[in-house]
């Protein structure tokens, strides 16, 4: 029940993307096309899940026992960065074509804050482990279903008369905005 | 004359953190906190001043250390100094401001991986001297605490209904819902493309100086 | 030096000189959040159970309240560490009853991440307010758009009854578990 209330909490009621603003920049980079979305989505959410392993783990074992809460910013985030190494090896080896298609945005994934962020999220709120694994996997879930949505309306998107200067960024921040209103739709799930 | 050229030089690398190569407006980085701490004025401005301090300090320290660092580490490298900052910008607001640094949250830690930080290291201060790496994050950083303090005060004054205790209207709670800040922002860029566009032709005069400052860059 | 001697020499150099810094930032940064995190639990103590000069902390299970003294030494009342699940998210507060437990002396809200411009109003002056002076027994009510006809009633925030109604639950369970305790 717990895990599960968490798990909604974080892949709808608060979704990352669309109420916590996380994982902004690829949000609006890579929604532009549906197939393109997704790969991007399911290459972050694997992240997110070792991630929310990996740093519980160095969090719990070595920062809080060891008494060096301040040297936590510093290794989570080199601990993201070389999971992202490891995955784009790992994609480059395996899918060539996928590697391709996602370009630039593989290494960006660093830099997506909403990996940082559930990490940082999970130790603040003292997850246990496998609370901290639900949480990441939710939040990949949301993460990629914020995305998908996105890309689905921005195909529909190219025939639409955009006016000229709200072509691009400021058209899809807007629907961002009505996304979100909608997704709040959902907020009281959680209170049962 | 030399003199005279190196101070222009200077001046424009701030000044194009502006406008020109806006962080927020023009390059659309750093949209998580931009997105998320705007929902007053004093938030965005102390995000953007906390920003700042971290994007002066890590671009001065990777300009002096960039002939050091091996190419295959190098972004290694320049998350470390980031996240160093990062941590003290953070120790520093939690000591002497905690309200303040309750009311960033997580957004705080989160500066390690803004992407005008990163961005700014890798593009700028990798490949120039630290004089002009201080100057070219003073102005980024400038730009980027704008673009918060401009977002912040806009979805305070609609959100809160009142024009700084003046004017008296009835609040747009969508102002300060996540929502709110989406369409703030969608809606901010493109009157900006708009104006952009009308006085780029009107007046030739501004085009001149990133065309300059590209210059020294290269 | 090879290449990779040099990429571990660099990064090793760059990674203690990190942690030296940041331990010594540490070092000054963390009695100065200590004061400043026992100033706000005082803040927050003090304001809901007035008249309160020190407090003796109480933790047990799940359940956190501060036992209150005045000037003289006389009990004062109890602060009580209310926390449960709101519209949104969690939601926390400090609530204070006074020394024989008949009404309640304040409320505030500590954290709370409800919607902004409606739910959010739960933490200002106008609804935490009605908390001061409520009877503690029976267990508190809410009423909608009308003003409360029984002592131990609060309007609800219109456009926000389910925030409401959480801050409502939270408390009337929290201080029940705490009187089964103590």
């Amino acid at each position: 029940m717990d895990l599960l209330l968490i798990f909604i909490s974080a892949a709808i009621v608060n979704n990352f993307v669309l109420s916590m603003f996380l994982g902004i920049c690829p949000f609006l980079g890579v929604s532009n096309k549906l197939e393109k979305a997704l790969s991007m989505g399911l290459a972050t959410t694997f992240v997110m899940v070792l991630a929310a392993m990996v740093t519980w783990l160095i969090n719990n074992l070595i920062l809080v026992p060891f008494g060096l809460p301040f040297l936590q910013y510093v290794s989570f985030i080199i601990v993201i960065a070389s999971l992202v190494q490891f995955v784009e090896m790992f994609i480059k080896k395996t899918s060539p074509a996928l590697y391709r298609s996602l370009g630039i945005f593989l290494p960006l994934i660093t830099t997506n804050c909403a990996i940082l962020g559930l990490a940082l999220l999970a130790a603040l709120r003292e997850y246990n482990f496998l609370q901290s694994v639900t949480f990441g996997l939710a939040a990949g879930v949301g993460f990629t279903l914020a995305l998908c949505i996105m890309a689905g309306i921005r195909e529909e998107l190219d025939l639409a008369p955009v006016p000229e200067h709200f072509k691009g960024a400021p058209i899809t921040l807007i629907i961002a905005g009505l996304l979100a209103l909608a997704f709040m739709g959902f907020a009281g799930l959680i209170s049962g | 004359m030399a003199a005279s050229k190196v101070k222009r030089g200077y001046l424009t690398e701030y000044l194009k953190g502006l406008w020109d190569e806006n962080p927020v407006f023009r390059q659309l980085l750093g949209m998580c906190p931009t997105l998320a701490v705007t929902t007053s004025t004093i938030n965005g401005l102390s995000m953007g001043l906390a920003t700042t301090f971290v994007l002066v300090c890590s671009s001065t320290i990777v300009s002096l250390i960039r002939k050091l660092i091996p190419d295959q580490v190098r972004i290694a490298s320049f998350i470390v100094v980031i996240a160093t900052f990062v941590t003290m910008a953070d120790l520093f607001l939690k000591g002497i401001f905690p309200d303040i640094s309750k009311a960033l949250g997580p957004f705080v830690p989160l500066i390690v991986v803004n992407c005008i930080i990163l961005g700014r290291a890798e593009v700028f201060a990798s490949k120039n001297d630290p004089a002009k790496s201080f100057v070219d994050a003073l102005g980024m950083g400038s730009g980027f605490v704008v673009a918060l303090t401009v977002l912040g005060t806009i979805r305070e004054i609609f959100g809160t209904g009142s024009l700084f205790g003046l004017v008296n209207f009835e609040p747009w709670v969508i102002m300060i819902l996540p929502g709110g800040a989406f369409i703030t922002l969608g809606l901010l860029i493109g009157l900006l493309n708009y104006l952009k566009e009308k006085t780029g032709q009107q007046q030739a005069a501004p085009a001149c100086l990133p065309v300059d400052s590209q210059a020294e860059v290269n | 030096m090879n290449k990779l001697t040099k990429m571990i020499v660099v990064l090793s150099v760059i990674g203690l000189v990190s942690g030296g810094i940041l331990s010594l930032m540490y070092q000054w940064a963390e009695p100065k959040i200590k004061v400043n995190q026992i100033k706000a639990n005082d803040a927050a103590v003090f304001q809901v159970v007035p008249g309160t000069v020190k407090y003796k902390q109480i933790s047990d299970k799940d359940l956190t309240y501060f036992e209150c003294y005045g000037q003289r030494g006389e009990k004062t009342g109890t602060a009580i560490l209310c926390q449960g699940n709101g519209y949104q998210g969690v939601i926390k507060m400090m609530v204070g009853v006074n020394a024989d437990f008949s009404k309640f002396t304040g409320m505030i809200v500590l954290e709370q991440v409800e919607t902004p411009g409606l739910g959010a109003k739960i933490a200002e002056g106008a609804f935490t307010a009605q908390f001061k002076g409520l009877a503690s027994k029976p267990p508190i009510e809410y009423v909608k758009s009308a003003k409360p006809s029984k002592l131990n009633q609060i309007e609800a925030i219109t456009g926000a009854t389910i925030s409401s109604r959480a801050v409502v639950n939270i408390i009337n369970k929290t201080v029940q578990q705490w009187q089964q305790a103590k």
